[in-house]
C-alpha cells in the first residue's frame, strides 16, 4: 500500500471537474456537428475548445494519480493516456454520429482493463489507480477527437481519411491530404499528450494550488489549439480557420496573463528582472 | 509516514490470481478476434509477441531518472517511459523504412531490432561521455560487486551515499539489448497492422490499394506507437522507478510483466484490427 504524498486542500472536488469536464468535451464536440447541419466549417472551434475542456479535466486526474508516488515521472501518464485513447477515438469514428459518445465508452472500457492490469497484474496498489486510468483514455480518446474537428471540421471517419486538392481550377479528392492520410494524427498525439502532462508537472510541490494549475491546463490548451488552427488551413477553409486561430489567440493571451498573476500571488516573492539590463556609462 | 519515506512499495511479489484473471482475459481476447475477424488471429498472435517484447526488453534498459542526474544511481538520467519511446521509436522508423523498401517480414523486424540497438548504443556512449568527461564520475554499479561480464570490481569506484554511478559495462550492454527487443517488437506490431489494413481497407473505404497506402502506413503507424507507449508505460509501473539492467534484482519482475504486456497488446490490438472489421 502506497502512502498519499501529498494531499488535495480545498478547491473544486475532482468528481465536480470529471463530471463538467465530460459533458463540456461531449458538448463541445457535438457543437461542431453545426458543421453538417449548415453545410460549413464555420463550427471547427469548438473542436478546439473540447480539447481545452479534456485537458483541464485529464490534468486533475493526472494529479489525482501522481499525489502517489507512482515513481515513474508525470509524463508517462501522459503518454499512457494518449496511447490508450488513440486507438479508441480511431475505432470510434467508424460510428458516425455517435462517435464521441463511443469513444468514451470504448476508452473508459480500455482504460478501466489497463487499470485492472496496473493495479493487480503489476501490484500496483493505488486506490485511485483503475478510475484514474479510466478517465485518462477518456481524456485522450476524446481530446484527440477534438483535435481532429478542430482540423477538419467533423468527427468522422470518411472525413478524417479524404481531403481536397484543388489542381488545374479542378477539386480532386485525394487521401494523402487529410488528417490521418497525412499523419497531422500524430502531431494532434503529442500536442495534447504534453499539454495534459506538463500542468501537474510544472506545478507540483509544497505550494501546488488547484486554481494555478489549472489555469496553466488551459494555455496550454490554448498554445496546442493555437498550432492545431494554423495545421487546419491546409484541410478547411480560410475563414473557418482563422476564426480559430483568433479563438485560439484570445484564450491564450488572457490565460498566459492570469496564470502570470496567479504565479506572482503564490510566489514568495518575485523580482521584475529585465532581459537585458541597461548598462550605463559605457 | 513523511513524503520523502514514502517511496512506492509495489514489492516484487506476485499476484497468482489476478495472473490467472490476466491470462483468461488474454483467451477471451483471442476468442472475440477469432469470432468477429477470423482473419485477424494470426496478426493479432504476432501483436501480442511484439508487445510482450517491449514489454521484456524495457526491463534491460539501465534507467536512472532524476539520482542519476544527479550522479548518485547508475543508468541513463530519464524515466523508463521516455527511453522506451526513444529506444523503440528509433526501431520503428528503422523497420518502417525496410518495409517500404519492400523486404520480408523477417528482414523488416530484424532491421526494427537493429535501429533500436544501435539508438540505445549511442544514447549509453553519449551518456557515459557526459558522466565521465562531464560530470567526472566513474561508472560503478551499486548493486554487484563484480561486473557479470568483464568481472571488474566495483566497490573501488563508488563514492560513499551513492548506489553506484556512470554507466557499468553491464547496464551498457542491457541497453543495447533492451533496445533490440524493444525495436523489434515494435516493428513487428506495424508490420502486422500495416498487412491487416493494407489488405481490408481498400474493400472497407472502397478505394485502391494505391490509395489506402497512406491511410494504411499513417493508422499503422500511430497504432504502433500508441500500443508502444501504453506497453512502456506498464513496464515503467512494473519497475517502479530505476533499473541497473539485467543485473538489477528488479530484472526478476519480468513475468508479471510479460502478462500484463500481453493483456494490453491483445486489448490494443482487438480494438486496432477491429476498425476493418467494423
Amino acid at each position: 500500500m502506497t502512502v498519499k504524498v501529498e494531499v488535495i486542500e480545498g478547491g473544486i472536488p475532482h468528481n465536480k471537474i470529471m463530471i463538467a469536464g465530460i459533458v463540456s468535451t461531449l458538448v463541445c464536440l457535438y457543437l461542431t456537428y453545426l458543421n453538417v447541419l449548415t453545410s460549413t466549417e464555420m463550427f471547427s472551434f469548438f473542436g478546439g475548445l473540447a480539447v481545452v475542456a479534456a485537458l483541464l479535466w485529464g490534468s486533475h486526474t493526472i494529479k489525482v494519480l501522481c499525489s502517489y508516488g507512482i515513481g515513474t515521472g508525470v509524463p508517462s501518464a501522459g503518454m499512457i493516456a494518449f496511447g490508450s485513447g488513440v486507438i479508441a477515438m480511431l475505432l470510434a469514428t467508424k460510428f458516425g454520429i455517435l462517435a464521441p459518445i463511443v469513444a468514451a465508452v470504448l476508452a473508459a472500457v480500455i482504460g478501466f482493463i489497463l487499470g485492472y492490469v496496473s493495479n493487480n497484474i503489476l501490484n500496483m496498489k493505488i486506490p485511485t489507480m483503475v478510475q484514474s486510468l479510466t478517465e485518462m483514455a477518456v481524456v485522450g480518446a476524446l481530446t484527440l477527437m477534438g483535435f481532429a474537428a478542430l482540423m477538419t471540421g467533423g468527427f468522422t471517419f470518411a472525413g478524417l481519411t479524404t481531403g481536397h486538392v484543388t489542381s488545374l481550377g479542378m477539386v480532386l479528392l485525394t487521401h494523402q491530404q487529410s488528417f490521418l492520410g497525412g499523419c497531422l494524427i500524430a502531431v494532434a498525439f503529442l500536442l495534447g499528450a504534453i499539454a495534459i502532462q506538463h500542468p501537474f508537472n510544472a506545478c507540483l510541490g509544497p505550494g501546488w494550488k488547484q486554481d494555478r494549475m489549472l489555469m496553466l491546463t488551459a494555455e496550454c490548451g490554448f498554445l496546442s489549439m493555437l498550432v492545431a488552427a494554423v495545421m487546419s488551413f491546409a484541410l478547411i477553409s480560410t475563414g473557418s480557420a482563422i476564426i480559430s486561430l483568433v479563438i485560439a489567440i484570445i484564450g491564450w493571451a488572457y490565460t498566459y496573463k492570469e496564470y502570470m498573476v496567479m504565479s506572482k500571488r503564490d510566489a514568495a516573492a518575485w523580482l521584475d528582472a529585465k532581459p537585458i539590463p541597461d548598462v550605463e556609462g559605457h | 509516514m513523511s513524503a520523502v519515506a514514502a517511496k512506492p512499495t509495489a514489492g516484487s511479489a506476485m499476484n497468482p490470481t489476478a495472473m490467472a484473471v490476466g491470462v483468461v482475459l488474454l483467451l477471451i481476447l483471442l476468442g472475440i478476434a477469432y469470432y468477429v475477424y477470423p482473419a485477424g488471429l494470426i496478426p493479432l498472435l504476432l501483436i501480442i509477441v511484439g508487445g510482450v517484447l517491449i514489454g521484456f526488453g524495457v526491463h534491460f534498459v539501465p534507467v536512472g531518472g532524476a539520482p542519476a542526474a544527479m550522479g548518485q544511481a547508475p543508468g541513463i538520467a530519464t524515466g523508463v517511459a521516455m527511453l522506451a519511446a526513444g529506444g523503440g521509436l528509433a526501431g520503428l522508423f528503422g523497420g518502417a523504412w525496410a518495409a517500404a523498401a519492400g523486404q520480408d517480414a523477417l528482414v523488416v523486424v530484424i532491421t526494427g531490432g537493429i535501429g533500436g540497438g544501435l539508438m540505445m548504443a549511442i544514447t549509453c556512449m553519449m551518456v557515459n561521455f557526459v558522466y565521465v568527461f562531464g560530470m567526472g564520475i566513474p561508472a560503478a554499479s551499486g548493486k554487484v560487486a563484480k561486473d557479470p561480464i568483464t568481472g571488474d570490481t566495483q566497490a573501488e569506484y563508488k563514492s560513499q551515499g551513492t548506489e553506484g554511478h556512470g554507466l557499468p559495462f553491464i547496464s551498457f550492454v542491457g541497453g543495447v539489448i533492451g533496445g533490440l527487443f524493444a525495436g523489434a517488437g515494435g516493428t513487428l506490431i506495424y508490420l502486422e497492422l500495416l498487412n491487416v489494413y493494407q489488405a481490408a481497407l481498400p474493400a472497407v473505404m472502397g478505394i485502391t490499394a494505391a490509395q489506402v497506402m497512406p491511410i494504411a502506413v499513417s493508422a499503422a503507424g500511430m497504432f504502433a506507437v500508441g500500443l508502444f507507449l501504453v506497453n512502456a508505460v506498464l513496464t515503467a509501473y512494473n519497475i517502479t522507478g530505476t533499473i541497473e539492467g539485467p543485473h538489477d534484482p528488479k530484472f526478476k519482475r519480468w513475468p508479471r510483466s510479460v502478462v500484463a504486456s500481453a493483456v494490453a497488446s491483445a486489448l490494443c490490438g482487438l480494438v486496432a484490427i477491429l476498425i476493418v472489421a467494423m
